[in-house]
């Protein structure tokens, strides 16, 4: 196949693939969204297509087994990532659909990941391993910007100063340490230790980026109204007073998201069917 | 000990085979037929006789079928094998891949089956079908417009006619009124029957009948089959067609019968026909079929199980793949103290198995010698006094608290009670009431030793405490439906549900006046949409628009300027993000109309899943938050979970934008209340769901005997020893006769139900026993008969006969303490899943991943798994291509 029937290709997957989720999940994406999404699939083709082609096993499901935690439980740790296998050099890759900046910023978390999928594949299995690395198939801020524009000269120039590869170099000396902090984290689990984070934590800046936590991860969360920490965020500026609680309650994002939502979900056919009305 | 041995391997776990266990584990060549009694260790058999293959045998892990009964099951066999495996690796630093093998539930293999390129010709992947489970089955042939569809090609003449004709056929008649003309009945009877035939590979064009209405319901079946395969890019199967679709996959290529080398499934008893042929179809080529199971544990009739396929698999295995079965009996119990199977083994024995002459040979496998390995003789099997209910319940209530009390049991979790059934039972609230008057008689209210039960599946779920108040609070807002004078039954004890929640939700308000103002605030939000709607209607109306013609953007001034519309509504129609794809959808040809500018414009910014969660801040449920958070009690916070996905659903079927249009004519609160509810209310009359209940910290679990499967606790109440036989399901005699099938005599198969679910229940108790025996006699004073009891006949000649401890003489020092015990198999937790987002906030872990509560808004992961998943299938096409390439 040519990659222009490759491409065509890719678009009838992803029709099918989005028609698949949408009767799943009941929800639907905006058109732009879903448009969005498409061309992140092809970009990724168009940019990456010499990884693309060489992929020998994808969605490799990796396990580390009979793993002890401090307190003694056994558990397995499991990862997925995709392999590119070649006569003289071999690369793992972890595809993640989160902004390049995000994780370049938080580069620790990526490699304590990629060490331990690393250690898996190459002590456990015997593999040989040369290269891991993270793919990040979110644009960047200006690609972003560029592909918005619809102007494809902008889209051209940008495109090479995108580097979706994030080379994450591999280093065996933390795996202990990490697989040590992930059976603490089990037993936490095991145990019922659920507590939410501390309002500092709510109040601190999350590296490689401009938000905090709060805004970050809990304004995403839809169990913040009923969570401990996020309300002494949200009620600590000013007095509890009337107003106050109304807004902490009239909080259901912001406009964009919700002329979103309203785009991808407001269905005619269904507002205006009559419904049963039992006798 | 060579390190290459598997005995190498059983010395370091730990592991001492007996005799059967290492002749099964060992067995690696030809059909193996296993029966496993009651914690015989029969998992254990399967991991190493697995592990075996894949170590000392060369068998790819690609090459096995291994299925059981349930994912959780499935879970617990994957969990083990891949410790077990991860130790085989650290000795013999050789890897094990288990990702690639068939391991799971039938449906679960069926589903992978269909898209595995060594089943499809030329080794093409295919699209996986649509799936839909019970409830989504349900709202699609329940839907009115479908249903009356598909009773018109059935050949009936009309809807009513056909609800009629249809519940007369399945018995759902009154003396009174007649036949019922519900659609509910109708459509639940005719959704048991289509998968029946589905299991059964009936094809409906050949079926002959000369029942008129079975004939009709024949043709609605083709029909529906029809409707499943018409979308153009996706087929929809329901569970049981999922089967039927991977069994024709594999009968249509004759490599199939070789793709596994070995085929292994567990809880034989409780499969079907559709199963069996899937199974010895797959098994053809190499004849490796090992099948596990117990006979007398078979409970799944009613879902189209037949207990035969065990019972007579060494005759059927030869018929089908020309070889008989070696038969090993996996019967020393590891599990109870010896009274406790000595019991059981003898209970079961007392209903007559034996076929009837001229025809010869049992209805279940009566050659077992089932023995306790414990060989403690001190009483552990122990009765209630003999007595009316109320002091039965009062004696097993404080019973409970005294094991908890002297620390035979450490956690009210380790005690269960089971019941042949929960709706409406009377023995269930009973209990109920007891434990609340010992809390109260000993004032363990607030204190560790409260007794608590769980018991989501003992009414409707939505008669649960929390279900009541978040619907009740949804009425306060969305107000209440109205149905005029009815004399429909359940409709009436429906409406009554419905005050009872309103009451409840009233409670609450004036208990906490800021959920006052909140419910008072949501109730503006929906009158506000309500007149902007009035307005911009009249707009339309006064220029003469139709509301189903193109909006121009030239009209976006004349609605958004009209007089009296509220900020909001201006706000609505004006901002950038809305005038711009206004005009982008002008330009592109693809205007909206007016009708739909006028809801997005009158539209609340929340949907009932919104409203859930913002309800949860309020005292109320936060307190229920914590208890889970601090691993207190879970009961609470895994029913608020169930609610989110019962919400989630009702944004599925209708729609999760909550417009004025929406809300008129009491539109919308017909859909969530009227239509959806109602639904719902209803099928939680039915006995058993295929919820898999969690099992909370804290809290005595009662339990239908069905969900106790499999499981095991250190003591274990039977709620009620009785259980009345019926006649044999008409179902059964449908198939039975379009089929010219034969089985177990129709006039037997309740008895042998009820000893069978009561052989499941005596057999979950480790350490102790109980049995209720509650009199029939209504004097307070006469010493009861022991026949007056409420017990069949089996469980009457059972006490008789076997002399059991009375609780008041037990002495409860003889029995040992319950430790907690710690799963030895070892999970398997996610990088990413389970350790990152544990990390990035544990509460919201423990919300959404533990007790799968349902995100309201998707858009994000969503959009991650579409990315995703595409990306996944262009690699599978650009390896494919690479391959071709390579051949060429």
């Amino acid at each position: 196949m040519t990659p222009e029937e490759i491409e065509d290709k890719i678009k009838e997957i992803f029709e099918q693939n989005y028609e698949m989720l949408k009767l799943e999940g009941g929800h639907a994406l905006t058109p732009d969204v879903t448009q969005s999404a498409l061309t992140q699939v092809l970009y990724y083709y168009r940019k990456m297509r010499s990884v693309a082609e060489r992929v020998t096993d994808t969605e490799v499901k990796l396990t580390l087994p009979d793993q002890l935690t401090p307190d003694g439980r056994r558990f397995t740790i499991e990862g997925i990532v995709d392999i590119v296998r070649e006569e003289d050099e071999v690369w793992m890759y972890d595809i993640k659909t989160h902004d390049p900046d995000y994780i370049t910023g938080n580069k620790q978390f990526y490699e304590k990941q990629l060490n331990v999928y690393a250690h898996i594949y190459e002590n456990l299995r015997g593999n040989k391993l040369d290269h891991t690395a993270i793919i990040s198939t979110a644009f960047p801020a200006n690609m972003k910007a560029a592909i918005a524009s619809g102007d494809a000269k902008r889209v051209e120039q940008e495109l090479p100063k995108w580097n979706p590869l994030i080379d994450i170099p591999f280093d065996q000396s933390k795996v202990q340490a990490t697989i040590q902090d992930f059976g603490a984290v089990v037993d936490k689990i095991e145990t019922n230790c659920f507590e939410p984070p501390s309002l500092a934590v709510l109040q601190a800046k999350i590296e490689g980026t401009n938000s905090i936590f709060a805004s970050r991860v809990c304004r995403n969360c839809d169990a913040r109204f009923s969570c401990e920490a996020y309300r002494e965020y949200a009620l600590q500026t000013g007095t509890r007073t009337q107003s106050n609680f109304k807004k902490y309650f009239e909080d259901f994002g912001n406009d964009l998201e919700q002329e979103e939502f309203l785009t991808a979900n407001i269905n005619l056919d269904k507002i205006n069917s009559q419904p049963e009305i039992p006798q | 000990m060579a390190k290459q041995s598997i005995e190498y391997f059983w010395k370091l776990k730990g592991f001492e085979p007996n005799d059967s266990q290492r002749e099964a584990i060992l067995h690696t060549n030809g059909p193996l037929f296993l029966t496993a009694g009651p914690g015989s260790g029969k998992t254990r058999v399967l991991l190493w006789r697995t592990l075996n293959l894949l170590v000392f045998h060369e068998v790819k892990p690609e090459e096995i079928f291994l299925s059981t009964f349930t994912e959780k099951a499935a879970l617990q066999l994957k969990d083990g094998l891949r410790t077990l495996l991860g130790l085989a690796t650290n000795v013999t630093g050789k890897p094990f891949d288990i990702s690639k093998m068939a391991l799971g539930t039938v449906h679960s293999i069926c589903q992978s089956i269909i898209t595995d390129r060594r089943f499809s010709e030329g080794g093409a992947r295919k699209h996986p079908p649509l799936l839909m489970d019970s409830l989504s089955q349900y709202f699609k042939l329940y839907n009115r417009r479908f249903w009356t569809q598909l009773c018109l090609t059935g050949g009936f003449e009309a809807e009513t006619s056909a609800n009629m004709e249809i519940n007369e056929y399945f018995g759902n008649t009154s003396s009174q009124y007649g036949p019922s003309q519900s659609r509910h009945s109708a459509v639940t009877e005719v959704i048991n029957l289509f998968n029946r035939f589905s299991e059964e590979s009936l094809n409906p064009d050949t079926c002959q009948t000369s029942d008129a209405t079975l004939t009709k319901m024949l043709r609605m079946y083709k029909a529906y089959l029809d409707d499943l395969n018409s979308h153009p890019l996706i087929k929809q199967v329901d569970f049981s067609l999922l089967q039927k679709m991977a069994y024709e996959q594999i009968t249509s290529l004759a490599e199939a019968s070789s793709v596994y080398k070995h085929i292994i499934i567990d809880e034989y008893q409780d499969t079907n026909a559709i199963q069996e042929k899937i199974f010895f179809s797959l098994s053809k080529g190499n004849k490796n079929i090992c099948v596990v199971g117990d006979d007398d544990q078979a409970l799944y009739r009613f879902r189209g199980a037949t207990v035969e396929n065990l019972v007579e698999f060494e005759t059927r295995c030869s018929n089908f793949i020309d070889v008989k079965p070696k038969r090993i009996d996996l019967d020393i119990n590891y599990r109870s103290r010896k009274n406790i199977v000595d019991a059981y083994t003898g209970f079961i024995n007392i209903a007559d198995w034996k076929k009837e002459k001229p025809a010869t040979g049992h209805y279940r496998i009566h050659d077992k010698n089932i023995k306790a390995h414990s060989t403690d003789t001190q009483p552990s099997v122990v009765v209630s006094s003999h007595t009316r209910a109320e002091n039965v319940y009062r004696e097993l209530a404080e019973f409970v608290y005294q094991l908890k009390l002297n620390g035979k049991i450490e956690d009210y979790s380790q005690c269960a009670f089971l019941f042949p059934a929960m709706k409406n039972n009377v023995r269930v609230n009973g209990f109920r009431q007891a434990f609340e008057a010992v809390n109260e008689a000993f004032n363990l209210t607030g204190t560790p030793n409260e007794l608590r039960i769980y018991a989501p599946r003992a009414g409707r779920f939505l008669e649960v405490d929390e279900a009541m108040a978040i619907w009740g609070l949804m009425l306060l807002i969305f107000e209440r439906p109205h149905y005029g004078d009815t004399q429909n039954q359940s409709l009436r004890q429906f409406r009554q549900w419905l005050f009872d929640c309103i009451a409840y939700a009233n409670q609450l308000c004036s208990e906490d006046p800021l959920l006052k103002q909140y419910v008072t605030d949501r109730k503006a939000d929906l009158a506000l949409i309500a007149k902007d709607y009035e307005i911009l209607s009249k707009v339309a109306s006064k220029a003469k628009l139709n509301i189903k013609d193109a909006f121009k953007y030239s009209m976006i001034r004349t609605f958004a300027e009209a007089p009296g519309l509220s900020p909001k509504g201006k706000k609505n129609l004006s901002n950038k993000f809305f005038t711009d794809i206004v005009r982008k959808r002008e330009l592109e040809g693809k205007p909206f109309t007016i009708e739909y500018i006028i809801n997005r414009s009158t539209s609340v910014d929340w949907s009932v899943l919104d409203l859930f969660y913002q309800l949860n801040g309020f005292r109320h449920f936060r307190d229920m938050y914590s208890l889970a958070q601090s691993g207190m009690d879970e009961g609470p916070v895994c029913n608020l979970g169930l609610i989110t996905q019962y919400l989630s659903r009702f944004m599925e079927e209708y729609s999760s934008v909550i417009t004025a249009a929406y809300m008129s004519e009491d539109k919308f609160s017909h859909s969530l209340f009227s239509s959806y509810t109602y639904a719902l209310y209803r099928l939680g009359e039915a006995e058993y769901e295929d919820a898999e209940d969690p099992f909370p910290k804290g809290r005595i679990s009662f339990l239908t005997i069905h969900q106790s499967k499999g499981l095991e606790f250190p003591v274990v109440v039977l709620g009620s020893a009785d259980k009345r036989e019926g006649e044999a399901n008409i179902k059964e005699l449908i198939v039975r006769e379009l089929l010219q099938k034969e089985g177990e005599p129709l006039d037997k198969i309740s008895k042998f139900d009820n000893m069978r679910m009561f052989y499941v229940a005596l057999s979950r108790a480790k350490n102790l026993l109980v049995l209720p025996r509650i009199t029939t006699t209504r004097s307070e004073n006469s010493v009861p008969r022991p026949d007056q009891l409420y017990a069949t006949d089996e469980f009457k000649t059972f006490f008789t006969s076997n002399n059991l401890t009375a609780i008041p003489d037990f002495d409860i020092n003889t029995l040992p303490s319950a430790a907690f015990e710690k799963e030895d198999l070892g999970k398997a937790y996610s990088y990413t899943a389970d350790y990152l987002n544990y990390a990035k906030c544990p509460r919201q872990y423990m919300i959404m991943r533990k007790y799968g509560f349902v995100a309201s808004r998707s858009q994000t992961m969503m959009f991650g798994s579409l990315v995703h998943q595409t990306i996944e299938d262009l690699h599978h096409l650009l390896i494919n291509e690479r391959k071709k390439a390579a051949t060429v």
